[in-house]
């Protein structure tokens, strides 16, 4: 019996075949949301200069990525516990790069701005908020059973997606006049830029896995033609990247403050589905692997 | 441990055997056996795949485990210590082998018989807790009474051969090395405990 003939086995039955991941889910997806959120709104404060933002997108990382982590848990009064171990896991190094984040990123917006302190801490701010960015994608990338997630491309896409999730809603708030921006970037310009280079990074990311192993390549049929493909193709590809690209694209600022906000939301509801579904499709290799029998 | 699939007929008297030693509840189960339709009409075998943890020497679990609760004892049994398990799920997701399982909320209250523990079912679900992840002991309490584990000595076929793998002359050092024992999925790297002969 070859590989791809295995079928796909739900539940409990004792049957060989590829399994999928159901323990990882919705309050996963929206930890990583939030953690992407929050990190790539703190980084692009850094460079525009709003200490506000700042700290929301700190208030975000912690009550939005730690409130959902809290939920997730199934013993959550024992979380501090989580921090026992960064010497070997990802989930560990994670909750200590938030802490560090945390503490450094209201130090940095407690010194005066300007200063030699300032800046030191500014580069360190930016330090910790890039490790925050890109450590969920290692969370999931260290997970040798799920050839979907266990490639290199999962963190580089968290990284892009946390500044397209930052730059999103800077976008729809300093067009609505709430925040000054005393920036060089122009961030439509910014903002369609990061859309075309995520959508070309998820393709890549998909492309690369037509090749992999049969696990993979079944959570890709799941994720294009299975019963994830109309949330896929929905949320993702046509809200998230086609309709956010057209609008920016054709009208942009230019459109007003409603054009912009739709923008937004619909980057932010492709900017959650694409981890909800990256999540639910995937998918473990057989139990025996190679060992045929 | 050794797993002779030649002789596993399908019985499933080790995953009973399981339940009755570890007294889990519904659902959950520390061994399976699999069963694998193989061949094309009109030659067609069924075969039978006896599944537990690997207490792999290089466990992913371990690695991942964020709190320690999920450790390695020095002769080799992976175990959890519930009391430090913080539910993350982590290891069910590294688990190559799909071999754990998380205790959900409300399970040990429900039951086989929905909302009324037997006797035995509330004497046994004292060694659990709900919200942690469980899995597959190799009967330690019973190994460290001499004993083998409770599906190698229900196994009606003698199909599951329990022993040390560092001696190499015991008897499932000498089956690997005599009849070509292979590691499941080794192309994960984790190097099992458990092989498997036919």
């Amino acid at each position: 019996m070859t590989f791809q003939s295995m079928p796909m086995v739900e539940g409990n039955e004792f049957v060989m075949g590829f399994r999928k991941q159901n323990v990882w889910t919705q309050w996963i997806a929206l930890a990583f949301f939030f953690g992407k959120i929050g990190s790539g709104m703190f980084i692009l404060s850094l460079f525009l200069g709003t200490p506000l933002i700042a700290l929301a997108g700190i208030i975000i990382e912690n009550i939005g990525k730690g409130g959902a982590l809290m939920i997730h848990l199934g013993r959550p009064e024992r979380f501090w516990r989580a921090m026992t171990r960064p010497s070997t896991s990802w989930i560990a190094r994670t909750v200590w790069a938030m802490g560090i984040f945390t503490v450094i990123g209201i130090i940095y917006l407690l010194v005066p701005a300007g200063s030699a302190a300032w800046e030191f801490f500014r580069v360190l701010a930016l330090i910790s908020a890039v490790v925050v960015a890109v450590t969920d994608g290692f969370v999931m990338n260290d997970s040798p059973a799920i050839p979907l997630w266990n490639t290199p491309m999962v963190p580089f896409l968290f990284l892009l997606y946390s500044l397209l999730g930052g730059t999103s809603v800077f976008f729809f708030l300093a067009h609505g006049g709430w925040i000054g921006v005393n920036s060089l970037l122009n961030l439509e310009t910014l903002e369609t830029t990061l859309i075309l280079i995520n959508l070309i990074g998820v393709a890549i990311y998909l492309l690369s896995v037509v090749n992999a192993t049969a696990a993979a390549r079944e959570s890709l049929w799941l994720l294009i033609k299975g019963p994830y493909a109309k949330m896929f193709f929905g949320f993702v590809v046509v809200i998230g990247f086609l309709f956010t690209l057209f609008l920016s694209l054709f009208i942009g600022a230019s459109g007003g403050t409603a054009v912009v906000g739709l923008i937004t939301l619909a980057d932010l509801i492709g900017h959650f589905f694409i981890f909800y579904l990256l999540l639910q499709v995937g998918v473990y290799s057989p139990v025996l692997g190679k060992l045929t029998i | 441990m050794v797993i002779d699939l030649k002789r596993c007929v399908g019985c499933n008297a080790c995953t009973v055997a399981c339940k009755s030693e570890n007294g889990t509840p519904p659902d959950i189960f520390f061994t399976r056996v699999f069963e694998q339709v193989a061949g094309q009409y009109p030659i067609v075998k069924k075969k039978y795949i006896p599944v537990l943890c690997n207490h792999c020497l290089d466990a992913p679990c371990v690695r991942v485990c964020p709190t320690g609760a999920t450790h390695k004892r020095e002769d080799g049994i992976v175990l959890v210590d519930y009391n430090k398990c913080i539910g993350c799920k982590a290891c069910v997701v590294a688990c190559p082998y799909n071999n754990r399982t998380l205790m959900p909320k409300g399970k040990l209250k429900e039951g086989h018989f929905k909302g009324h523990l037997t006797p035995y079912e509330q004497v046994k679900y004292k060694g659990f807790q709900e919200g942690v992840v469980v899995k597959c002991t190799f009967c330690y309490e019973r190994v460290e009474q001499g004993l083998e584990p409770a599906c190698v000595n229900a196994c009606p076929a003698e199909a599951r051969v329990f022993g040390d793998l560092h001696d190499p002359e015991s008897k499932v050092s000498r089956l690997i090395r005599q009849r070509g024992g292979r590691q499941p999925m080794s192309e994960a790297n984790t190097d099992p405990s458990v092989y498997y002969i036919e």
